[in-house]
């Protein structure tokens, strides 16, 4: 995770206003430098970045607004706007690679399964009973005993990738329109920086 | 989400310092009137309304650095940043139960083993959370962190939270 930035010239014996506006300038700053990178929907951790970025300047448009005369609020529920749908992505691209683990791990519970049957085949080669077996090797495919739950994992990887695709097309049609409408000099005009 | 209270005597003039000690200090009050409705653990909203206003507490604190000798200051951050770091694992689990709960009824048949498998899973994962919330609470406690924290900002502030007394909007 980027760190933020140190702000030179914070007098904390001066009015909130000025050391505010002093912050914020940078913290807008930083939001922007990942205008680049989060074009490509493959740069996952710029995506990451850029809401962390988006939190910290949300939180301080909040923290700070007792000091504008202008109304943020506008301006707070916008970054949020962002800060959401970037925090969907990355809700994704967490749980994508985490259920792809949980996958990994019932296919080795079932290997395992298939190996111990060998096993006891190989052992007790000669009086086989041939419905314990089966009994036995279903117990080992489902310690739960619900059945196979490859399926279901598989579907909600489908489903989160899917919805990925559908965030960052969101984030990206957002995020031009931003940018489209001045946002960035709106705010500094409301902030008193431009 | 629960809403943050208002920062008695906050205006818009104020010093950088002065406004530094008084949202700390209402941040960090805010933050603990949850404590024990987290620790009963019956109402998963306790604990969201705690990371909620845990998070408010160290943008706060990130906000202002500022206005305090950066050393000192810093070990206190951490302690926050921990708060906010083991509130927010547990968090994370209740909302991914919750989804997964919500997206079990529009997948088929055959894909309701997997769901349960995982419901499962995190469950297991999120009760072990919650000695974990305990133990660093009864840290806090036994470390006097509440007190050493608003000793340090009243020095560097001269906002003391006894005077400031900050409460909730509806005063509940």
């Amino acid at each position: 995770m980027a760190k933020p930035r140190r702000v030179s010239g914070v007098d904390p014996d001066r009015r909130l206003r000025p050391n505010a506006r002093r912050i914020l300038a940078v913290r807008i700053d930083e939001v922007y430098q990942y205008d680049g990178a989060v074009a490509d929907p493959a740069n996952v951790t710029e995506l990451h970045d850029m809401r962390i970025a988006c939190k910290r300047l949300r939180y301080l448009l909040e923290i700070f607004s007792v000091a504008f005369t202008e109304d943020l609020d506008p301006i707070i529920d916008q970054v949020k706007e962002l800060q959401d749908i970037l925090g969907d992505i990355h809700d994704c691209d967490v749980q994508v690679p985490l259920l792809q683990r949980h996958l990994a791990w019932l296919q080795e519970r079932e290997a395992a399964g298939a190996r111990e049957l060998v096993g006891s085949r190989a052992a007790g080669a000669g009086e086989v009973d041939a419905e314990a077996e089966i009994a036995r090797f279903a117990e080992a495919l489902s310690s739960s005993g619900r059945g196979d739950e490859r399926p279901g994992v598989h579907a909600l990887i489908a489903r989160r990738r899917q919805e990925r695709d559908a965030l960052y097309a969101r984030f990206l049609d957002e995020w031009r329109r931003l940018k489209r409408e001045r946002f960035r000099a709106r705010m500094e005009r409301a902030l008193d920086l431009a | 989400m629960a809403k943050a209270w208002p920062v008695p005597g906050l205006r818009p003039r104020a010093r950088f310092r002065d406004a530094a000690g008084r949202i700390i200090i209402t941040r960090w009050r805010e933050m603990m009137s949850y404590r024990d409705g987290t620790l009963a653990g019956e109402d998963i909203e306790e604990l969201h309304a705690m990371r909620v206003s845990s998070r408010r507490l160290r943008a706060a604190m990130d906000a202002f650095e500022d206005a305090f000798p950066r050393k000192p200051y810093q070990r206190l951050v951490r302690q926050v940043k921990e708060i906010t770091d083991v509130l927010g694992d547990a968090r994370d689990l209740d909302v991914t139960i919750e989804n997964l709960q919500s997206v079990r009824g529009s997948l088929d048949d055959a894909a309701q083993p997997g769901i349960d498998g995982l419901i499962d899973r995190f469950r297991v994962e999120r009760t072990a959370e919650n000695p974990i919330i305990a133990a660093l609470f009864e840290r806090i406690e036994v470390e006097d962190f509440g007190p050493r924290l608003e000793a340090f900002i009243a020095k560097h502030t001269g906002i003391v939270a006894s005077e400031l007394d900050p409460r909730p909007a509806d005063g509940g």
